[in-house]
């Protein structure tokens, strides 16, 4: 019954913080956003003062009571003190990557300040991470990294973080919550199983893009920072036109089709790690794989954004496509963005 | 597994710090063996954080816990009373230290360091202490800072003066609070500090005065509401002694009376016994303000009537407080100094209480108080007699000889040398043996006038003995027998008296009072006294005023007042950090150059050349060129100092952003300074269409 209750209000509570502090990409905490009250040593401090107050009266002794006021008024100050910890701080959601179900999420803050005062340990919590404490030192820039732990593929909005502080004197403990507009994409768990036999393809050459080795010239691309040197175009960058690379590719025979109905008999999600982890090895190995499923079809290619492009089509399969209108609403947004 | 909390250096650091001082400050009424235990907890936390020694074990912990509840039940003899108490509380807080484990160890620690330091009040109550005490927070507070800052980016020093900071913000609050909060007294019985009493005490034996003649301490301070009485009126009655037993005075038979209670206290109706006093004229109003004493007689001019719920009057017509009086203590009182105290009649039992003489002393005075009643039976005129005697050749002094068995017989026939118990206790046997009912009084004579403050300063050499007896028709009568021998003694100054004799002050060996004759010393002293005289009756008697104060202050006490004036007044107080608070908010830069913008159109628009709506900076400027060719120099620089400011500023968060705001700050300076000389005049404006 109690529970109940508890469980009620505080679903109610969670409600009233969410209409009072909606999801936001940029935060300047300011004096609405912050919430003040006494901690646990902040109550047992009032309790200090209450057995000082009276040891005072009882004696009679009025030194005493000045002393009583003087940690009473303390208390007070403290209350501006501790709220001027966080009041003024700029919390800023900055980039996310993706993972996978089972592993972690990072997840990035950007902390800066107007002013150039010192903000000691600033507490950042969200549920099911462990707490981080960070401090400013003035006018910085100061990027904190939450690993959150993801259990669903799909689109993942990281709950409220909580930013808590009790700095200076811990009597009393200032927090807010932050919910960020923006989320991160969640591939399936991936697992490792080995590749599904090839299949035929008489679909005839095509050249695919393989950046190293290969016979064949294809042309030139702007070089990217990891690149091998070799395949640089000294030439081209002689001529002031930047740095290149040179690319080959060979004709393909290997192409391989991650399938969704090799795997019959396995429930969806089993299916999607299966294909997760062939995309995986196929990465691995640079071996050149196409993805089809239910609907989809992505012609085979090898390449970052090709596995981006795949593993994001496993993260958001759904049986029925048109599901979920806050996938397509987090979608649209990702895709902006 | 966790890693094991450690305390943060800096926080241990103040910690460690403040229980040094803290234990410094009871080391007076402390055993040393505490000390020494909290030295040697000191090292050992200190070695357990370079992690050269482990923590105590739990056996080791409740063996020490263990020894030093045993070590104080020894030294002490028992565990109630105030000091026991208290030292027992610190050797739990220097046991403390030995066993932080938790955040939670490290908190009681400090909080009970707060505790530690503010009780030491309970025990000195100097400013000096108040202030050390107040400097004795401040390591606390800042362990307490240091507790919760990153380390990183603090030293212990920050920690420091962010409590220093916090804890001056805190002090008008504090006067404040202070200022206004009620003071409901005494709750439940307390165990009070424990100590032997000082100044007169509740017997007297030969010596006793002559000894506190040798001190300097302050004994009262008193302030009248009108002006000070002659020297020879003010005997502040203390104690009245009636039983001797040959040589010492004490108080005696005092719950023989049968008409009503011993005490008169001002709550309660009057007693039966009160309309034995006879008060002509109009009361005497002062103020004293007693040094502790640690005895619940406390001091006025007869005879008293005093307003304080804590005060009585006894049936032997003085006040006695609740109490002892164990730390400075005010009251208030009205004397009439004009008055007669039993004339009517004396019971019988009384009569006898007042004219016993211990059998087999003094045998000789007994038997010329016989013949000299004989030859004159008249008390007044045998009074006058025996202070003639006293006049003739008796020597007043602070050195007296010793006196043997017969103490009134040796010195009235064969030393003639005594300080003041000396002539009383011998006037007052003499009496008794001639018939008269006698008793010796004791408090203070006289007093010391502040030059400059209008109070009187009473010392321990002020002390005082002196003679009553009791005339059919008069009732009790004060008789001075110093004053036929020394009447220098109750018309001026003590001090002025005996200041070249040697003995006086011999015990304050370091007082500015030996140095009375050097004129800036005794200034000096007087500047010290009075204010010390301030802190007692400004702060430890607060109490006392605070009800004349707060009417003063407000007009009229009600809650609403009271309520208008914590508001108003803690408002006031805490301008301090709402000002912090204020000047925190960073200043808009964006508006300000926007600000300034829209004063360079403003004088542009003076002579005529408003801008569009809509219009570009840009092609705002050039438009004013071309209308004004002499202004071309200051528009076009403004207006790109303006664009560049502008563009500089981003408003997402990005390293850049931070790096040229400082850099866009110096542009709007430089706008600004530029700005200042930009005053067209119009005619600079070339005649033509414009707008």
């Amino acid at each position: 019954m109690i529970k109940r209750w508890r469980d009620a209000s505080k679903k109610r509570y969670r409600r009233w913080i969410d209409w009072r502090l909606p999801p936001v990409k940029k935060v300047v905490l300011d004096n609405p956003k912050l919430f003040i009250l006494p901690t646990s040593a902040g109550f047992v401090f009032l309790g200090l003062l209450v057995l000082l107050w009276l040891i005072a009266t009882n004696f009679e002794n009025n030194l005493i009571f000045a002393f009583t006021f003087l940690l009473a008024a303390l208390f007070i100050v403290s209350v501006f003190h501790t709220f001027l910890n966080l009041l003024g701080l700029q919390v800023e959601g900055g980039k996310t990557t993706a993972g996978f179900v089972g592993q972690f999420i990072e997840f990035e803050l950007l902390l800066t300040q107007a002013g150039k005062r010192y903000r000691h340990s600033i507490e950042l919590s969200c549920p099911g991470v462990d707490r981080l404490v960070v401090s400013l030192k003035g006018r910085e820039l100061k990027p904190v990294y939450l690993a959150i732990p993801v259990l669903n593929r799909g689109w993942f909005t990281p709950e409220r973080i909580t930013l808590k502080s009790v700095y200076p004197l811990g009597l009393l403990k200032v927090w807010t919550y932050v919910k960020f507009d923006c989320s991160a994409l969640v591939y399936p768990r991936p697992l490792d199983s080995p590749l599904p036999p090839q299949m035929p393809m008489g679909e005839g050459d095509t050249y695919i893009n393989r950046g190293d080795g290969g016979e064949d010239f294809i042309g030139l691309e702007k070089y990217r920072p990891g690149e091998s040197l070799r395949h640089v175009a000294w030439k081209q960058y002689a001529r002031e036109q930047g740095l290149q690379t040179k690319h080959y590719a060979d004709a393909i025979d290997d192409k391989f089709w991650l399938d969704w109905d090799a795997l019959p008999g396995l429930d969806i999600e089993a299916r999607l790690s299966r294909l997760c982890g062939w995309v995986l090895r196929c990465c691995e190995s640079s071996q050149t794989y196409g993805l089809r499923l239910p609907g989809v079809e992505l012609a085979p290619n090898s390449g970052r954004s090709h596995r981006d492009a795949v593993l994001r089509e496993l993260a958001l399969y759904s049986d029925n496509r048109d599901v979920g209108t806050e996938f397509s609403g987090a979608k649209s947004r990702a895709d902006k963005g | 597994m966790r890693p094991r909390w450690q305390i943060p250096r800096d926080c241990l650091l103040w910690l460690l710090s403040s229980v040094i001082i803290a234990i410094g400050l009871h080391l007076s009424h402390l055993p040393p063996w505490v000390a020494v235990a909290g030295v040697v907890a000191i090292l050992w936390q200190v070695q357990v954080y370079r992690e050269r020694w482990s923590q105590p074990g739990r056996l080791i912990k409740w063996t020490l816990a263990a020894i030093s509840f045993g070590g104080l039940l020894l030294y002490y003899g028992r565990l109630t009373g105030l000091e026991p108490m208290v030292a027992l509380l610190i050797s739990a807080y220097v046991l403390k230290l030995l066993e932080i484990h938790h955040k939670r160890d490290a908190l009681i620690a400090i909080y009970l360091a707060y505790l530690t330091i503010i009780i030491q009040s309970l025990f000195s109550q100097t400013i000096i202490s108040t202030l050390l005490a107040f400097l004795a927070l401040l390591p606390v507070t800042a362990a307490l800072v240091a507790m919760y800052s990153d380390s990183e980016i603090s030293r212990p020093s920050t920690a420091l003066r962010k409590g220093l900071v916090m804890s001056l913000q805190a002090i008008p609050l504090m006067l404040v609070m202070f200022l206004v909060m009620p003071r409901i007294g005494s709750l439940w019985a307390v165990p009070r500090h424990n100590s032997a009493s000082i100044g007169v005490s509740d017997s007297m034996s030969p010596g006793d005065l002559s000894s506190l003649g040798r001190s300097g301490d302050v004994a009262f301070r008193v302030e009248f509401a009108g002006p000070i009485p002659v020297q020879r009126d003010l005997y502040w009655r203390g104690l009245v002694f009636s039983g001797f037993d040959g040589r010492r005075w004490q108080q005696e038979g005092s719950w023989g009376y049968s008409d009503g209670g011993l005490l008169q206290w001002t709550s309660l109706p009057l007693e039966t016994w009160d309309k034995v006093i006879v008060r002509r004229g109009d009361p005497l109003s002062y103020r004293v303000t007693m040094e502790a004493t640690n005895s619940p007689w406390v001091f006025a001019l007869s005879t008293p009537q005093s307003p304080s719920p804590d005060l009585a009057l006894s049936r032997d017509f003085r006040l006695v407080n609740r109490i002892p009086v164990v730390s400075k203590f005010q009251y208030g009182v009205q004397s009439w100094l004009d008055y007669q105290l039993e004339p009517d009649s004396l019971s019988a039992w009384r009569r006898k209480v007042e004219l016993a003489i211990p059998a087999g002393f003094n045998p000789r005075t007994v038997e010329i108080a016989q013949q000299w009643r004989r030859e004159t039976p008249d008390p007044a005129a045998l009074v006058n007699r025996l202070l003639g005697l006293f006049n003739q050749s008796f020597i007043y002094t602070l050195r007296p000889p010793r006196l043997g068995k017969h103490s009134v017989d040796e010195f009235l026939w064969e030393t003639k040398r005594g300080f003041c118990e000396f002539y009383a206790s011998s006037f007052v046997f003499f009496m008794r043996a001639a018939g008269v009912p006698a008793r010796v009084v004791v408090g203070y004579q006289g007093g010391e006038r502040h030059p400059t403050e209008n109070y009187l300063l009473v010392h321990q050499y002020d002390a005082h003995a002196w003679a009553e007896i009791w005339i059919q028709g008069k009732g009790w009568l004060r008789v001075d027998p110093t004053a036929a021998v020394a009447p220098e003694r109750i018309e001026n100054n003590f001090a002025d008296l005996f200041a070249d004799q040697e003995g006086f002050l011999s015990e304050s060996p370091f007082a500015l009072e030996r140095m009375r004759h050097v004129n800036w010393l005794n200034t000096l002293r007087l500047k010290l006294d009075s204010l010390d005289y301030s802190w007692a009756k400004w702060v430890l008697g607060y109490e006392n005023v605070q009800n004349d104060f707060l009417l003063d202050l407000l007009g009229k006490l009600n809650p609403e007042r009271i309520a208008l004036f914590l508001l108003l007044a803690g408002g006031i107080a805490l301008l301090p950090v709402l000002s912090m608070l204020y000047l925190n908010r960073e200043k808009n830069t964006q508006d300000e150059l926007d600000r300034l913008y829209l004063q360079f159109c403003v004088r542009l628009e003076k002579i005529g050349l408003g801008r569009k709506e809509g219009e570009g900076v840009r092609h705002f400027a050039q438009r004013v060129v071309e209308l004004a060719p002499s202004l071309e120099e200051q528009v076009w620089s403004l207006s790109q100092l303006y664009e560049k400011a502008r563009y500089a500023e981003s408003d997402s968060v990005s390293a850049e952003s931070i790096l040229t705001d400082n850099v866009r700050k110096g542009d709007i300076a430089f706008f600004k300074a530029e700005l200042k000389m930009f005053n067209p005049s119009a005619k600079a404006v070339n005649k033509g269409s414009f707008g």
